[in-house]
This record gives structure tokens, sequence and C-alpha cells, in this order.
């Protein structure tokens, strides 16, 4: 297909270079007017030979023709050319003369209604009177060389001024050529409004119209305009000559002064806004923060000062917590137990000059004691097993001694008053509980007989308190909790369930082979080898509410060797002093009977006095 | 749901019937009142002669593309005669001859033409739909034609219609439907080229156009005609 185009457009070029040299024609002779183009204003130096100028219909009801001689002088007379022109029909007509030459216009065959036939092709040939030549040939149909005639009657009106009075409107108005019959509808019209400054090359167009009226905005008020109008057929090319001229002035109105004051005023408004914005924001500056930017809320607690939090003490923070029932501070120093520790200095220290350690172990202060008979359990009392008469020894002679042992609680003949007898320290309400208690101490200092100082950690120290016999005081308070926890742990281990320290009390002093004891006691040993393995278990408060304070069981120790058992002492005595004095080698109360706990099989001397579980399992019955 | 296809039948041919009773009936104003009845052949001579002249301006367009396409050389229009399968019918050739031709003779001659470009159209619009030569507008600008003209030539038999039963012209008027198939032949008998069909349809557009205004003019009487 493209190779066939191309052939026929190579063929259509050749044909028009050919028939340009052959006949000077001009592919469309509609779009040229006799007036403006004429053969003599081209190159005169060639011979040009006669041809058609161009043919017109002003009204497409009739036409014109106009030829020129060109170069050839001699065939400008009038009549040595002629015009045929032929007519294509269906029954093709022959070929005719023109049928009138204008008579007052040179060259020109003028086609009237009678010979002018709408849609039908004509073609018209320019002739030699004189020889068979045929130097111009052109054909056309009529309704394509129609150039209509100029409209008529073109005015304006101005519309309106724009409010700064530099820019105005303006209507423009005019009315069909009189020849074109637009009235009927054979014609039907298409204006053009041409505009532009005064001395100005470049025409403006306007879109076209079809009425016969348009507006031109936006013109210039101190510019003169020149405006035209020319028309067409509609859905044909062909444009009619222009209308005259009209010209357009519009005198610029002076209103500068309504312009001026509307600016001042806006920019002062402005201005004192921006003003006012600055002031605003530099004094309200804190607000405006707090506003746009609202600090934080930090965490707050219902009735807490933050500001305590950040410099308040420990002692007012303390108090400030413990009200809002958060955390419980160290309750140990109010804590009865612990005062139940302390024992009353004054009294001991002055009255006797006996320990109290001296005499919880059973050391024989002989001296009177008032209110013997108290209500205590005799240290004869038959209940009392004879395992522990050793302690029960050394118990009555504290109860006898001891002035805090004469504030302890009723002891009974009963099998639990054996446990009370057992009280070294002053008894306390039942709710004592062992969770407060302090259970470790320091070791302070060891005594050349063999007793441990133990320092209390955090008790007060009273005055005049011996340094040792305090440092064993607290190590004995410390050893002592060491060991109830100890005495806990193994109590559990050792019994078969439904323990009781009764129980344990009973077995240890039931328990004639000593069997059990290794298990649930264990001992305390001073560094001296050879002792005797003293053991001293701990009894634990019951709570259901019998009256039994913790208390000490120093057993008399058993005739085996002490193994060494690092962790644990043996509280020998409590002296004055609050301080537990650990004496494993401390000679037993003669009164009592003989500590069945001999039985025990000798074991090999250990320094350290404590009993280990290997040696424990040796400590078999 | 055979019954509701039953239903929706008979729902559409009901509409259709309303349809066409409405468009058979027409005017607005009461029968019987010529006044009314000329305002409404006005109308509708108005809506028909706008229809010609964007059909006119169509063609020209497409002309105008194939000139650009072809370049036909200088006055090939006119050497080349061109004979146009609607050159057997006997049209006016000028406004004078139009005005003079009887009312019945103008409008069969639109309608002649209308009906004779019927099927030349379509057959440009499909030859020129499978040549590469022109973009896809142009061969909707044909297919376009094709519509226009059928719609044209349906309002046209309208408003024969009306003016038949308005009594403006007699029912000598036959319908055309039955009209003879004028095939597009050139002179040597070949079928003409797309190029041919499309300069002879301008032309002929153009005819339609005048003749309808001409006879507008005619048939309503306005100031000036």
């Amino acid at each position: 297909m493209e190779l066939r185009t191309s052939l026929s457009l190579l063929c259509v070029l050749l044909c028009m270079l050919g028939n340009q040299a052959i006949t000077p024609h001009r592919d469309r002779p509609e779009d040229y007017t006799p007036a403006t183009h004429t053969p003599e204003d081209y190159t005169p130096d060639t011979p040009v030979l006669p041809h058609f100028t161009g043919c017109r219909s002003r009204e497409q009801e009739t036409f014109r023709c106009w030829w020129s001689a060109g170069t050839f002088s001699n065939l400008s007379e009038p009549g040595a050319l002629v015009v045929f022109f032929q007519m294509k029909n269906t029954p093709l007509s022959d070929w005719q003369e023109c049928p009138e030459y204008t008579a007052t216009v040179e060259n020109e065959c003028y086609f009237s209604k009678t010979f002018t036939h709408i849609w039908t092709s004509y073609c018209v040939q320019l002739r030699a009177t004189a020889q068979n030549i045929t130097y111009d040939e052109f054909c056309f149909t009529v309704e394509n060389i129609v150039h209509p005639d100029p409209p008529v009657g073109l005015n304006w009106t101005l519309l309106n001024v724009s409010r700064s009075g530099l820019n105005f409107d303006i209507l423009v108005r005019w009315a069909p050529p009189p020849s074109a019959d637009v009235h009927t509808g054979w014609m039907s019209l298409k204006y053009e409004v041409q505009y532009r400054q005064r001395n100005a090359s470049h025409w403006d167009k306007l879109d076209l119209e079809s009425g016969t009226q348009q507006s031109i905005y936006g013109l210039q008020t101190d510019k003169e305009y020149e405006v035209r109008i020319h028309c067409k057929m509609s859905a044909f090319h062909n444009f009619g000559e222009f209308s005259d001229s009209i010209f357009v002035h519009v005198a610029p109105i002076p209103s500068k002064e309504s312009v001026f004051p509307t600016m001042v005023l806006l920019v002062s408004g402005v201005v004192g806004l921006l003003i006012l914005l600055m002031l605003v924001i530099f004094s309200q500056q804190q607000r405006l923060m707090v506003i746009l930017l609202p600090p934080v809320p930090a965490p707050k607690i219902k009735g807490i000062d933050p500001e305590l939090l950040k410099k308040g003490k420990m002692d007012q923070l303390n108090s400030l917590l413990s009200s809002q029932h958060m955390y419980n501070q160290d309750t140990y120093r109010e804590d009865p137990w612990v005062e139940f520790i302390q024992l009353d200095l004054d009294d001991a220290g002055e009255k006797s000059g006996s320990s109290d350690t001296q005499r919880l172990l059973g050391f024989t202060r002989p001296g009177p004691k008032g209110d013997d008979d108290s209500g205590r359990a005799s240290c004869y009392d038959p209940d009392l097993l004879p395992d522990a008469e050793g302690l029960l020894a050394a118990h009555c002679e504290m109860e006898e001694h001891h002035p805090l042992v004469s504030e302890s609680g009723p002891s009974t003949p009963s099998p639990e008053a054996t446990d009370a007898p057992f009280l070294p320290f002053r008894t306390q309400p039942v709710g004592q509980s062992w969770i407060n208690m302090d259970f470790y101490a320091q070791v302070s200092d060891v005594t050349p007989a063999g007793g441990v100082v133990l320092s209390p950690g955090q008790q007060s120290e009273t005055p005049g308190m011996n340094p040792d016999e305090k440092k064993k005081k607290g190590e004995d308070a410390g050893d002592e909790e060491v060991e109830k926890e100890k005495k806990l742990q193994l109590l559990v281990v050792g019994s078969d369930g439904g323990y009781s320290p009764e129980v344990v009390a009973r077995q240890v002093e039931s328990s004639a082979p000593y069997s059990p004891a290794p298990e649930n006691a264990y001992h305390a040993l001073p560094p001296e080898p050879g002792e005797e393995p003293q053991t001293w278990s701990v009894g634990y408060l019951v709570p259901d509410g019998e009256a039994q304070a913790p208390y000490f069981l120093p057993e008399a120790p058993p005739a085996s060797v002490l193994p060494p058992v690092s962790d644990y002492t043996v509280v020998q005595e409590v002296d004055g002093q609050h301080s537990l004095l650990l004496n494993p080698s401390a000679p037993q109360s003669p009164a009592c009977p003989p500590n069945p706990t001999k039985h025990l099989p000798s074991m090999p001397a250990v320094p350290m006095g404590y009993l280990t579980p290997e040696l424990l399992e040796n400590l078999s019955p | 749901m055979s019954r509701n296809q039953k239903q929706a039948v008979l729902f559409v041919a009901l509409l259709c019937l309303d349809l066409r009773t409405h468009v058979g009936s027409a005017p607005i104003c009461p029968h019987g009142h010529t006044g009314c009845h000329i305002l409404s052949l006005a109308d509708l001579f108005d809506r028909v002669i706008q229809h010609s002249a964007r059909l006119h301006g169509l063609s020209s367009d497409l002309h105008s593309e194939f000139e650009h396409f072809f370049l036909p050389s200088k006055n090939h229009i006119g050497r080349v005669y061109r004979k146009c399968h609607t050159s057997s019918i006997l049209t006016p050739n000028g406004k004078e001859n139009a005005q003079k031709l009887a009312r019945e003779e103008l409008t069969e001659v639109i309608l002649k033409l209308l009906t004779a470009w019927r099927d030349p159209l379509s057959q440009l619009h499909q030859s020129m739909a499978h040549q590469q030569d022109f973009n896809s507008f142009s061969s909707n600008k044909a297919l376009e034609l094709s519509d226009m003209v059928h719609e044209l030539r349906k309002g046209v038999e309208k408003v024969t219609e009306k003016m038949q039963l308005l009594g403006m012209i007699s029912n000598s008027v036959n319908g055309l439907s039955s009209s003879e198939a004028l095939l597009p032949a050139s002179e040597s008998g070949e079928a003409m080229s797309d190029y041919e069909l499309v300069y002879c349809f301008r032309r002929d557009s153009d005819k339609v156009q005048n003749y309808l205004k001409i006879l507008k003019c005619r048939i309503v009487p306005e100031h000036g005609c």
C-alpha cells in the first residue's frame, strides 16, 4: 500500500511539474484576485504566457473570470484572446465562448445567472483568437469559488470601562452583505472580526461568528484601535474582501485618587495587624507556651508532695509512704521480738554478778532469789525427762536467778510446760512472728574459753556493755536465729510429719540413744576440740495459741565428738549485757543428771565444733 | 421465568406503542389551529436544516483531509470529470431553479439524494477502515456521515409527512423506501474511489442543505423569503 501511494505521489508531482512547464497555472485560482496578483509583478524577463488570473463568485449566482495576456503584448489587444467554457454535465456540452465580456473591465468574462450552474464543474479555456492555441485552462465548481462581499454597517458601542479606567470593552455590530441572500438561506455566512492597534502590523482575530454582533474585551483606553470584518460561506474556505476599518478610541478616565487611598489603607491595616500580633505574642509568651506546649503531667500519688520526694529525708519519706500502706519499712526495730531479745540490763547487771547466759546455761550461782515458787516448775519435776535434766537444771537456775526468767510465762508441770522452763527470755505475745527476726549476727570474737562472741547487727548498744559480751550476744542472737532457721529446716526434714516442737523436745528428752537428736539438733562447737558436743535445739512458737515463746533448748551436749560445723554456735549462757555466751566447754550443772547424749559414739574432735551432715550420719545410734 | 418474560415483552410493547402514538400526534396546541401547526413545522424544518448543515460541514472536513492525503494535481477536480452516481438525479442547479421547482418535487429530490447515499457511505467507511492511510479519526467521520445521512433522511420523511398531513403538499411524494438502488459507479463502470465518493458527497450534502432552506422558506412564510 505504501509503495502504491508513493508511486502515485511521484506521478502527481511529475504531472504537476509538467503542467507547470506547459501552462503557467496556479493550483488554486480561487485564491487569487485580479487586483492583487498580476503576472507583471513577477519576473518580467521570462516570458509569461497568457493565463487566467482568477474566477470568483460573490453571491453564488453569478461569477466572473479574469485573465492576463502576460508578456505577450501583442495579445493584450482586446479580442485577441477568447475564453471558452464547458460545463461538465452528463451530456457533455460543447465549448462555448464567454457569454459576456465585461465592457467596463478589461479581460473579464462575466457569467450571468443563466450561465451559472451551481454544483456543476466548469472548465474555461483561454485561447488565442487567431491561432488554435489554448494558453490556459481552468476548471472549477461555482460553490468553491464563492467569495462573499464584505459585511456592511460596521459600528461599535462601548460596553464598559474597568474600575481602574485602563481597559474597556466594546460591542461591534454589522450587517450581512446585501448581495448575499441570507434571508432565504441560500447563503449561510460566517464572519470574522479583526482588530489591531493603530500602527501595529499584526491583526488580532476573533472567533468566527454566525450572528451579526460580537464583543471585543480588554482594549486599552489610551490607545486607538482599528477594527475590520470579512466573511465566508460556512463549510467553505474562501473569505471575501475586508470591510472598511473603523477606529475605536476611549479616553482614559482619571480615577487615581480612588486607587491610592485604598492601597494605603490596606497596607496600613496589614502593618497594624502584624504589630498587634507581635505585641500579643510577646506579652503573653508564657501563657502561649503553656497553651501551645502544655507541660507533661508528672506522676502523682495522692497525699504525697512531690517536692518531698525530691528533697525529703529518709525518715519523712518512710513516714509518708508507710502512711500510704505501700510498703513496710523495716519494722523489725519495733518488733516485739526484738524487744523481747533486748534484756533488761539495769536490773540484771546490778542485781547479780552472773550473766544471763550463765544462768541460762545452768551455771550455779548460789544466791537467793525471791519468789522461787512463783509458779515456775522446779528443777526436780519428775515430769521432766532425764534427757533434759541438764537443761532443766540450767533452766532452774535461771529461773531462780534471772529476773527475766521470773517474768517468763507460766511454767506448768504439763508436758507443754516443759517447754516453759526453757524460756530464757521474757515471754511475749503469741503473735510473734519469726519473720521479723534478725537471723544473722556477726561473730566478733571468740573467747579463750571457747565461747563465740556475737555482736548484734542492728540492736542498739547499751552503755556499759562489755564489747565481748555484746559481741557474744550479737553472735548468739544471730546464731540462734540461724539455728532457729536451721532448726526449722531440720525439723521439717527429720520429722515424719505432724511435728511439733513439743515432740522434738520430748524426743530430745526421751530418746536415750539420742538417735533423732543428731537429725534434729545441731551442734555449736567451741573451738576447743574434744569437747562434748552440745546440741541445742530451738523450739518454735506454735501458732495455735499456746503461750510458748521461742526458746532455746540448750541440751546437755552429747558425749560424742563435736564435728566441725561452722555455721552455728551453741548458746551457753546469756550474760547481763544481752549477749549470748557460747561456751561448749562450760561444765554442766552437776545437779543435773548427766546428759544421755553422752551415749553418742565418740567422734573425732573437730575444732570448729559443728556438726556436718556427714558427721550426723555417723552419729547413728 | 417465562411468565416474567412475557410480562416484560408486553410492557416493552406497550411502551413502544405509546412512543409511536406520541410521535405521530406531535403538536402541543390543539388540533385545528393552523398557526400552531406551522410553528411546529418550522421547528422541524429548523432542526432538519441544522442537521444538514452539520452534515455538510463534516463532509467538507473529510474532503479537506482527503486532499491533504492525496495531493491532487491542480485542476484535478476539473480535469477529470467525475461522474457521481447521483448525477442521474435531476437537481436544480441554481437558486431560481430551486425556487421554481414544485415543493413536492423538491422534497422528492431531497429524499432521493439522501436515500442514494445510504449504502455508499457505509461502503466508504468500510473501505477507509481497512486502509492504513487514514487515521481512525477520518474513518470515524465516515461512519458518522453514514449515520447522519440515515437520520436526516428520517427527519425529512417526518417533515414530508407533516406537510402532507397539513395539506401543504400533495400526496404524490411516494414512499422512497423502495427507491432504485443507485450503485455508485464511475463512467468506466468501475467502483468509485474513496476520494471520488467524498467529493461527490460533499457536493450532494451542499445541495440538500440549500434545498431544505429553500423549501422551508417556501413552506413557512418568513420575512424575506
